[in-house]
């Protein structure tokens, strides 16, 4: 599903990611661990095709990413990807309904098909009655939930996560944990980017640990 | 396109105050801008359209009877495409008691036998064509209102020598061609002067010498000196524009202001909102929008409040034009044709929302480039680094914390900083220039005014058919003794013949107080009247005619004849038709034996200080009812039309530049509720808070006064001797002198006031910032 190729990137000096090589296969759980600053969220938006490599390749989906024009990485995203991300990055001019349904008008369905489907997945995600609510006005948890379905809306082949419980209280925290769970074990292929343990051992199966923009470890997990 | 039109619709309405800012400021632009495109083209084209509908004469010739035949004239068409004629033409000098509406000129009469034709169809607006000997009919425009009102009705016959002419019609003629028309066998009666021929060209017909040459080819083959005269249709178009060209300079600077000022604030906005919309950038790349589709997103936002604007804009800007067209072209003949026309309006409903897009699409493409990660994993722009260095330079001095801090602002975002100082630098750089305009314009009148004297008196009264019994120099003494009188200046106005020249040239001879009246002290150039046979004459004259101070004229009157030379050259001329101004002993001198009637002369009459003109002209009239009195106060609708414009225009630009601030201060507080949460959160309160937002931007309205204000004072240096030039008058120099150190200062001060009233409102938006709901906002 995805592999990296002796990835680097550098942001000034100092180089982000130095040589990073990954595989992850279809179904897999992976998690991302690594202290503040060592790259994560930098590797992630590599394989998001956010971001291109100084050097090395990002091969997602049997497509490479780092050959790809600004437009066709769009078309890639909107098509195979889904992200969720610390601070949520909702849209703050529309309700929840709407965030989550632009994402399949995107790809070119009707209003409304997309918006029974985002109110099928709000209700899945327990939020269906927060439908009309702005962003601003939503809790921490309900907007990751929101998040998760936009994320969800177009069936991604890969969902990725940058800290997803990260901003949120161990409440709200666990009830993510248990839904990106749910997602895997019906087949989802999942990276999560975190420095939250438990949520690691929660939902991945296995665990790549980052130091200073190189892999260190690999090594996999028993679920609790 | 529906994602995209999604995403727009929803950021459109979830920022209002951005969306309002541009769709007010294209609204007020537009307007401006089509007021301005719609004058400037009425300029030319009415006459145009009118002078095609008519079939106007491209030249009016005359010729010699005595030397070429009217067979030899009709034979004569080298270049033509149409041609009327000939006529039997003659000059009139019609008895001065006519009535007010010929007063005492001489009058131009040709014999046709009716008023079509293949040149110069004329418009018979009331009455009937002469049919038979005793009639005439008179040239006029066109009246708007009935027939009964105003000096027509006045004029019911023409007696000129032993004829008596009976008025029967009144007609326009756009080229001109005489002053009244009768029957040809009624003309040939009169002992005709002239033959009258009008020609349409082909080819080339733009310029004099142009027309010159196809007047030459016309009278190739006809005997030499046969041609007595060849009038141009550019006289009367020059004519036609001159009034509404004068306003043509400060309609385009006001224009130009209007439209840079319009793009700057547009492109302020938009880049605004591009950089504030950073993250939402990020989330629409995130999720799948292409660069072009987070393009269109942004043109999308700008475009609908801007077309809006644009539509309201240029129909707001067609009804205030309208009126200000009609007024300026009634009594030119075609005032009816003065709507607005299609270019303008497609310039206003097109154009304006075009410039918009293009002011939008070079911060629009800063979205198309930004990476979606550099702006989306943070939540926040990263720093830039001279605005820090400023901030801590100026936290070392001992300004109020809140007031360095804010003196720091403009630092942080300096392309925002710079875009917000130019449009300030335009709008001090427009009320300069419209604050020294109106106060030129107001000089000028007042020149005028004192010039023109406050009552004119006439020793016939129309109202009551009555001569007066009182000899001139009776009248003077009775006006000299009237309470409130303090000059008195007698005029005698008489057309005189040039040697050299076919076209006559009017006199006022003039005794008493002439030069005291006002004449002397707008002198442009030379002097007054200091000995005989010298003359002073108007700008205006000297233009037309192309004379120039120095010059000598041979002129011919009765049986006298006499050098005179042009010694002065003032702004304006005496009361009336445009003249020489002559000493009273020139007339002694050329027509000694005349015999003066008292009707001939007109007074021109200054008040003293205080008096109640209508008042003084009652009391004449009632000493005297012999004699016509009326307040003669100068026409100032010029300088009326001309302030009020440029006030109009400036409050535009004000109210303009001020929404530009908003726009700019609300984009920073946007921009910074983080900070704003955390200094009020560390303890700065909400007066702090509006002190530093309005600190931060009095001090660009400093700058962009000390910017604006001499380049207001460059655009009146030019535009205001520029706009004399298409009036065909010259300005004295104490015109242009306006400025005083005062009213720089409140020049300096009105840049502060604009910045300080954009500011005050999005700044005390930030004062009331609940640092809760940002904290809880990430
Ligand atoms: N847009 C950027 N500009 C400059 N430096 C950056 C940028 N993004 C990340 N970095 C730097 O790259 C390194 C890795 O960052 P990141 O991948 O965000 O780390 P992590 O997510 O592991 O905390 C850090 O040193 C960070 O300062
Ligand atoms: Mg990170």
């Amino acid at each position: 599903m995805v592999r990296l190729d002796g990835v680097r990137k550098e942001y000034g000096e100092t180089a982000a990611l130095d040589g990073v090589s990954l595989e992850i296969y279809p179904g897999e759980a992976v998690a991302v661990m690594g202290p503040s600053g060592c790259g994560k969220s930098t590797l992630l938006n590599m394989i998001a095709g956010l971001d291109r490599p100084a050097a090395g390749t990002v091969e997602v989906h049997g497509e490479r990413l780092d050959t790809m024009t600004e437009t066709g990485l769009a078309l890639f995203r909107r098509h195979h990807l889904g992200m969720i991300f610390q601070f949520f990055n909702l849209l703050d001019d529309l309700p929840a309904l709407d965030n989550v349904a632009l994402a399949a008008q995107l790809t070119g369905s009707k209003a409304g098909p997309a918006r029974k489907r985002a109110l099928e997945l709000l209700g899945e995600l327990g939020i269906a009655d927060r439908r009309n609510v702005y962003p601003a006005a939503l809790s921490g948890g309900e907007r990751q939930r929101v998040a998760v379905a936009r994320a969800l809306m177009n069936r991604p082949a890969l969902l990725l996560a940058d800290e997803p419980t990260g901003a949120l209280d161990s409440k709200a925290g666990e009830q993510v944990m248990d839904l990106l769970l749910d997602l895997n074990q019906i087949g989802q292929t999942l990276l999560i980017v975190t420095h939250d343990e438990r949520l690691a051992h929660r939902c991945a199966s296995r665990l790549v640990e980052l130091g200073d923009g190189t892999v260190v470890r690999e090594s996999a997990l028993e679920r609790l | 396109m529906s994602a995209v039109w999604r995403a727009a619709r929803a950021a459109v309405h979830r920022r209002k105050l951005q969306t309002f800012v541009i769709g007010l400021v294209v609204l007020l632009c537009t307007a401006t801008g089509v007021v301005s495109l719609a004058l400037l083209d009425a300029v030319s084209a009415p006459f145009d359209r009118a002078f095609e509908a008519q079939r106007g004469a491209q030249v009016v010739a005359t010729y010699d009877p005595a030397r070429v035949s009217d067979d030899q004239l009709i034979g004569a068409s080298t270049g033509l495409t149409a041609i009327a004629g000939p006529f039997p033409q003659v000059v009139i000098e019609p008895a001065g008691d006519a009535g007010s509406f010929l007063g005492g000129r001489p009058l131009t009469v040709a014999g046709r036998a009716d008023p079509g034709g293949a040149v110069d169809q004329l418009d018979l607006w009331h009455g009937r064509w002469p049919s038979g000997p005793g009639e005439i009919v008179l040239a006029a425009e066109p009246h708007p209102d009935d027939y009964d009102l105003g000096p027509f009705a006045d004029t019911t016959t023409v007696t000129a020598g032993r004829v008596t002419l009976r008025v029967v019609g009144w007609a326009f003629s756009i080229s001109g061609s005489a002053d009244g028309w009768v029957t040809p066998a009624q003309a040939a009666a009169l002992h005709p002067t002239a033959t009258q021929m009008l020609y349409r060209f082909a080819g080339d017909v733009a310029t004099r010498d142009a027309l010159k040459a196809r007047v030459a080819g016309v009278a190739t083959g006809l005997p030499g000196g046969a041609l007595l005269s060849a009038q141009p249709y550019l006289v009367l178009k020059e004519k036609a524009a001159a009034q509404p060209g004068t306003y043509l300079p400060f309609l385009a600077t006001f224009g130009v202001l209007g439209l840079l000022v319009a793009v700057i604030i547009v492109g302020n906005v938009v880049s605004g909102a591009v950089v504030s919309g950073l993250r939402h950038i990020g989330v629409l790349k995130a999720i799948g929008f292409t660069p072009r589709q987070v393009v269109a997103v942004y043109l999308t936002m700008v475009g609908v409040p801007a077309v809006a604007g644009a539509v309201l804009g240029t129909l707001l800007g067609a009804n205030a034009a309208q009126p200000m067209l009609v007024s300026t072209f009634r009594g030119l003949g075609f005032g009816q044709e003065a709507g607005t026309r299609a270019w303008v309006w497609a310039a206003g409903l097109i154009g304006v929302p075009m410039i918009v897009l293009l002011a939008a699409l070079l911060p629009a493409r800063r979205a198309h480039r930004l990476s979606a990660a550099e702006v989306i994993s943070a939540g926040s722009a990263p720093r830039r680094g001279h605005g820090l260095r400023v901030q801590r330079a100026l936290s070392a001095t001992r300004l109020p914390r809140s007031v360095s801090l804010g003196l720091g602002l403009p630092f942080a975002r300096p392309g925002r900083t710079a875009l917000t100082l130019a449009t300030l630098v335009l709008g001090v750089t427009t009320v300069t220039f419209a604050v020294g305009l109106s106060d030129s314009v107001v000089r000028i009148t007042g020149l005028g005014d004192q010039a023109a004297g406050q009552i004119g008196v006439r020793a016939y009264n129309t109202d009551e058919r009555a001569t007066t019994t009182r000899t001139d120099a009776q009248v003077e003494e009775l006006l000299r003794g009237m309470p409130g009188t303090a000059r008195i200046a007698t005029y005698l106005n008489q057309s005189v013949s040039v040697v050299g020249s076919s076209e006559p040239i009017l006199v006022n001879f003039g005794r008493g107080e002439v030069a005291a009246m006002g004449y002397e002290a707008q002198l442009l150039e030379g002097h007054w009247i200091d000995g005989p046979d010298q003359v002073v004459a108007p700008s205006q004259l000297l233009n037309r005619r192309g004379l120039r101070v120095g010059d000598q004229l041979t002129v011919v009157l009765g049986g006298g004849r006499r050098a005179i030379t042009v010694v002065g050259e003032t702004m304006s001329g005496a009361p009336g038709p445009v003249g020489l101004f002559a000493d009273w002993q020139l007339l002694d001198q050329l027509d000694p034996g005349r015999k003066l009637i008292p009707f001939e002369y007109r007074y021109q009459v200054q008040v003293t200080e205080g008096t109640d003109l209508d008042g003084y002209a009652a009391a004449v009239r009632a000493a005297d009812p012999g004699l016509y009195s009326w307040n003669d106060a100068g026409d100032s609708s010029f300088a009326v039309v001309v302030t009020s414009f440029a006030g109009v225009v400036s409050v535009l630009l004000a109210v303009v530049t001020a929404l530009g601030v908003l726009n700019t201060v609300a984009l920073t507080v946007h921009d910074r509720r983080r900070d704003l949460g955390m200094l009020k959160s560390i303890g700065m309160t909400p007066r702090q808070v509006v002190a530093m937002m309005v600190t931060s931007v009095a001090a660009l309205g400093v700058a962009g006064g000390l910017a604006g204000i001499p380049l207001g004072m460059v655009a009146h240096r030019f535009i205001v001797p520029l706009a004399a030039r298409a009036a065909a008058i010259r300005l004295p120099g104490e015109v242009l002198r306006v400025w005083r150190p005062g009213l720089l200062a409140l020049l300096v001060l009105s840049g502060v006031l604009i910045a300080v009233l954009g500011a005050l409102l999005p700044a005390r938006a930030a004062a009331r910032v609940s640092i809760a709901q940002v904290l809880h906002n990430e």
